[in-house]
């Protein structure tokens, strides 16, 4: 970048320029050429683009160059691309407009990705761009016609023509969507690559906004030791000084901010994000946002939410757009932009400008440009003459640019560009009409207040600055900078020292002497500088459409014909007429809106009120707001050795679970091998925990249904927790290993919330009790089938015959060289079983010691599949397998584990059992057989009588060892009585309707009287 | 909507780390004199007021204690600033 100061703009050189500064000549070498490349200007100080890099990409089917540095909207522009697509409605050419992504003028297809901004999006070699909203070349759109039928379209006319006949609406819908809209998605396309990051900030601070004020609070903040989260959504801090080359207190402005920024990125306890707009800030100052990544950051965006205790906010200024008649047109653009255009991007913006202002900025612009080379014709100025500052006013006469007061540009001429314009005064009497391919305009300059508003902040219209200010700012909120209606440079830095001040103030720091100081420093400088209350130019609407809101295509017509209607607030013609809904939202258009909507109202302009801001305030990617997309989850301390045998993993919770070990989805090996040998399952997810001390039994008898005080040492009791609506949440086994010291599970599922609902059952007792979750300190293994105790006789010198060992006890044994664990008898699966529970760090050895044991059994791993399979062959439940949010603990037939004498432990569920236990049309679990040769029913399938569906299927499988479709059902108690025919049904493939027949019989079908659990 | 509550054991922490325990409404009832429409009552039953409530919340990725805090349901934020008592 050149360093040069001479030749830049401002009060003090005076000399008429045009084509006579070559700042370029000490710039850096272009390629290939002494020049600036075409439609380039040459290189300035404030140039962010590096002309001897070009970046090769393609538009539409032509090849361009931009260069590093570059924006894709810039590099377009800068090769001569004028039309970037079509409107919404109207398929009206549209061009480049605020350089900041404040429209959707600009939204394009950038490597198949839609909706992008390609004003904000950084250029990259071999880049993909396509025109949106087209067919074809948008120079030619065929829907360009549209435009001509705009009577057929007032505001709300996609509500107020198309209801009725109903029937011809899918038409016009289609028809409409066709013409309509924005970028397409492909439902192919691969969207959302790249690493998408997130990170969680905390800081004192958070400062919104990279600017002099912005940078002037952080460096105040972080002096008095302070932590401060600098955010900034373009790639450098500066601001409005960051392209400003005007003399300012000796030195060029961009200096001044270089100087700023530098002190920043030096400062310990300032962290600056850049490229990183805010997207809202939220309930107790968290600030939210995006980084979107550039070379060296190793995400492409990263979703940042940053807790601060105090929030800054310096989001600085926008133009206001100019309302006339054809203010769209291609060649029409904000200040801000082409004088970004020109400074940031050395941008040639055109060749004969004529800019239209209304305040001191513009006409600084308009200095600057014509210095750089764009011949301003005139600067025409919404404010009456004498409002201008008059060293800026000088340097203009300097350069022998005339200057019209009270007068705005009215109407754009040309249709595919700009070829000319009418200047009107506002008065409205007499125009002239003047050749030109440039239309610089705006109406002033407004406050970024979408930051603010998100935080909050109540604004209201301030009739000095004509800009919405904060009226009441929410605790630990402070705003700052140009926003606050501050213009002079020096009174934006010191503005930021004091919100920095305060925001150390709040955060607890003494610094009442620093804050009175800077205080009166800013009292001396100039305050808030009176703005101008122009709505739109004179003569609009007559013969032009004169947009309010570029991307709904809303005109000041359309404004007016909402009024009429009756929708004459801004809120209300939102919702009406669309203005505010598109891309740009309130952003842009908002506070144009709001004025109009007042004068159509008839009311002061202070009664104009903005519609609600909405976050996001800038739009992330979805695939940034979806995350990483990780997949935490935990493992058992078996993975490997099941991965070894072939288990196909799935997500059960929080846990990767083996669910097969064969392609088989009906694991009949699996489940063959537990009924007639011996399996081996990892039962590590199953809750585990100790309860001690001398009110344990008081919060078993709480939270369990049973009576508790029956656990006795040794023997597991098998038990169940309910909730207040006497709904199954939980079962388990509880096992008293000492007085006051018991031992119980809980599903796997459930293990999570298994700590936090004992103590909320129990928060008012002050009972004294410790609770351990060992699920993870433990891991377990189910041994299940006839064969089982043979295998782990093999492995354990301890008893484990029935006699010493029998079904439902609870014994410490030693395994293999010493590991002490406890093995529990159950029969989940309906077989012979051992579940040992051993330390974590063990299993692995476990494992490896029951497979070499059972090896010539043929011992084999089963997954949950055929657990789930197994267990309701037996008739065995699982919570939200076989009960759900209707049913309670009776219903599904574990009634007989609820203690009804019992009132005094106030069991949890107890009164809910006791209030429903007589309550006609319950539900009901109940088994089933499906008759021979009837289809077989699905998991989920209705139960019907008739064509009343009167319950549905929990699970159902065949039984190899039964020879017959059993399954359980939820289905009312009418229809649960034993022998009862009950009819299935469920969908086949093409549609049909399938229905089969099932008798209700006994619960337990297999093995009906536990000879086989008891073996 | 998110804001920050103060655990009484690990101060003010975001309110992704609770979760919600409901209104504050007294001890468990005695079961003997609770009869069905009572006990739907204490069970489903709330009134949301338009001023401050009392209520519980876990610190369930923190300590894991059930506290009380007071806190205004209009502006999400606890009355007083750490409130929370066990």
């Amino acid at each position: 970048m050149a360093g040069r100061a001479d030749g830049v703009a401002g009060g003090a050189t005076g000399r008429r320029s045009h084509g006579s500064r070559d700042a370029g000549a000490m710039g850096p070498p272009y390629a290939g050429s002494a020049g600036p490349p075409e439609g380039r200007l040459p290189v300035g100080p404030t140039c962010r683009v590096d002309f001897s890099r070009p970046l090769d990409f393609t538009f539409l089917d032509r090849q361009l160059t931009g260069f590093a540095g570059d924006t894709v909207a810039s590099a377009l522009y800068g090769a001569g691309v004028r039309i970037f697509g079509r409107s919404l409605k109207y398929h009206r050419p549209r061009g480049m407009y605020s350089m900041d992504g404040e429209s959707a003028n600009t939204l394009m297809s950038i490597d198949g990705v839609p909706n992008e901004c390609a004003e904000t999006t950084e250029l990259r070699a071999g880049m993909t761009v396509h025109a949106q909203n087209v067919r074809g070349d948008p120079r030619r759109d065929i829907f360009g016609l549209i435009d001509r039928f705009h009577l057929l379209m007032p505001a709300g006319f996609y509500y107020r023509l198309f209801h009725r006949p109903y029937h011809l609406w899918p038409r016009f819908q289609n028809g409409l969507r066709r013409m309509a809209g924005t970028g397409v998605l492909d439902p192919h396309g691969e969207y959302g690559s790249g690493v998408r990051a997130e990170r969680y900030l905390n800081a004192d601070v958070a400062m919104v906004g990279g600017g002099p004020a912005g940078m002037a609070t952080a460096l105040a903040a972080a002096e008095r030791g302070l932590r401060v989260c600098l955010f900034e959504k373009r790639g450098w801090l500066g601001g409005h000084l960051a392209w400003r080359v005007r003399e300012f207190e000796g030195e060029p402005l961009h200096r001044r901010a270089e100087a700023l920024a530098e002190q920043v990125r030096a400062a310990e306890n300032v962290k600056v994000f850049t490229n990183s707009p805010v997207t809202g800030v939220w309930g107790d100052n968290l600030v939210t946002g995006f980084t979107v990544g550039t070379d060296g950051d190793p995400f492409r965006e990263c979703h940042w939410e940053c807790r601060a205790k105090a929030v800054v906010v310096a989001a600085g200024c926008m133009d206001r757009p100019l309302v006339f008649n054809h203010n769209d047109r291609p060649g029409v653009m904000q200040v801000g932009a082409a004088w970004r255009l020109a400074r940031t991007y050395g941008v040639r913006p055109g060749k004969l400008a004529v800019v239209s202002g209304a305040d001191d900025l513009s006409i600084e612009a308009a200095i600057d440009l014509d210095d750089m080379g764009v011949r301003v014709r005139f600067v025409a100025d919404a404010r009456e003459s004498g409002q201008q500052d008059p060293a800026v006013f000088a340097a203009l006469c300097d350069r022998g640019i005339p200057l019209l007061p009270g007068c705005t540009v009215s109407r754009a001429i040309g249709r595919n560009r700009v070829r000319g314009c009418v200047v009107v005064p506002l008065s409205g009497r007499g125009w002239r009409r003047y050749r030109c391919d440039l239309i610089v305009a705006n109406a002033g300059m407004q406050p970024r207040i979408g930051t603010l508003a998100t935080a909050g902040a109540r604004l209201a219209y301030d009739t000095h600055t004509h800009s919405y200010q904060p009226a009441e700012l929410p605790p630990g909120v402070f705003a700052a900078g140009s926003m606050t209606g501050l213009r002079d440079p020096r009174a934006c830095e010191v503005s930021g020292q004091v919100a920095g001040l305060r925001a150390v103030q709040w955060c607890g720091g003494r610094v009442r002497g620093a804050l009175e100081a800077v205080r009166r420093e800013a009292e001396a400088l100039s305050g808030p500088v009176a703005g101008c209350s122009v709505r739109h130019a004179s003569g609009i609407g007559r013969g032009g459409k004169a947009f309010v809101d570029l991307d709904e295509d809303g005109t000041y017509k359309n404004v007016k014909e909402s009024a009429v209607q009756g929708f004459d607030v801004p809120e209300l013609a939102k919702r009406f007429g669309g203005f505010g809904l598109g891309p740009g939202q309130h952003r842009v258009a908002g506070q144009n809106l709001a004025m109009i909507m007042a004068d159509l109202r008839g009311e002061p302009v202070e009664s104009a009120m903005p519609t609600t801001v909405r976050p996001p305030l800038v739009p992330p990617s979805l695939a940034t707001l979806a995350g990483p997309g990780h997949d935490v989850h935990k493992r058992t301390p078996l993975h490997a050795e099941q991965a070894a045998s072939g288990a196909i993993f799935r997500r059960v919770g929080p846990w990767q679970r083996a669910r097969y070990f064969s392609d088989d989805p009906t694991c009949r090996d699996e489940i063959r091998n537990v009924r007639t040998n011996v399996g081996v399952l990892d039962s590590s997810p199953l809750g585990k925990f100790r309860i001690h001390g001398a009110d344990a039994l008081k919060a078993l008898q709480r939270v369990y249904i049973s009576d508790m005080s029956r656990a006795r040492p040794g023997y597991c009791k098998y038990s169940a927790m309910c909730n207040d609506m006497g709904q199954i949440v939980d079962d388990g086994v509880v096992v008293k290993e000492a007085p006051g010291d018991y031992y119980f599970t809980t599903s796997s599922a459930r293990a999570g919330s298994t700590v936090e609902w004992f103590r909320f059952h129990t928060r008012y007792d002050g009972w004294d009790y410790n609770l351990v979750n060992l699920t993870d300190v433990l891991g377990s293994i189910n041994i299940a089938g006839p064969n089982a105790r043979r295998v782990l006789e093999r492995v354990t010198g301890d008893d484990v015959s029935n006699g010493a060992f029998p079904y439902l006890a609870c014994r410490r044994i030693t395994l293999g060289d010493g590991v002490e664990a406890r093995c529990l008898r159950l029969g989940f699966v309906g077989e012979l079983s051992f579940e040992v529970h051993a330390p974590a760090s063990y299993l692995r050895y476990l494992w490896d010691l029951l497979m070499d044991a059972g090896a010539d059994f043929g011992i084999r791993p089963f997954g949950l599949e055929a657990q789930n399979s197994l267990r309701a062959e037996k008739g065995h439940i699982i919570i939200g397998t076989e009960s759900e949010q209707r049913v309670t603990l009776t219903d599904i037939g574990l009634g007989w584990l609820w203690d009804r004498e019992d009132t005094a432990s106030k069991k949890v569920g107890a009164p809910a059992l006791r209030a429903c236990a007589k309550q006609p049309g319950r539900m009901k679990l109940v088994a089933f057989r499906v008759e021979e040769g009837a289809d077989a029913p699905l998991d989920g399938s209705l139960v019907v009588d008739d064509e009343e569906i009167v319950g549905y299927v929990c699970t159902t499988r065949h039984s190899e060892a039964l020879g017959w479709q059993y399954g359980m059902a939820l289905v009312r108690k009418a229809y649960s009585l034993l022998g009862r025919r009950i009819h299935l049904c469920h969908e086949e493939r093409r549609g049909q309707r399938v229905t089969s027949t099932a008798i209700v019989i006994p619960p337990h079908f297999y093995d009906r009287h536990g000879a086989r659990v008891r073996s | 909507m998110t804001f920050r509550l103060t655990c009484p054991v690990c101060g003010k922490r975001d309110v992704y780390e609770f979760t919600f325990g409901g209104q504050e409404r007294g001890p468990r009832p005695s079961q003997e004199e609770q009869d069905a429409e009572a006990h739907y009552r204490w069970t489903q039953f709330r009134l949301i007021p338009n001023e401050p409530q009392e209520e519980w919340w876990y610190h369930g990725q923190g300590c894991g204690i059930w506290f009380r805090t007071t806190r205004d349901p209009r502006t999400n934020r606890e009355v007083e600033d750490g409130g929370g008592t066990r």
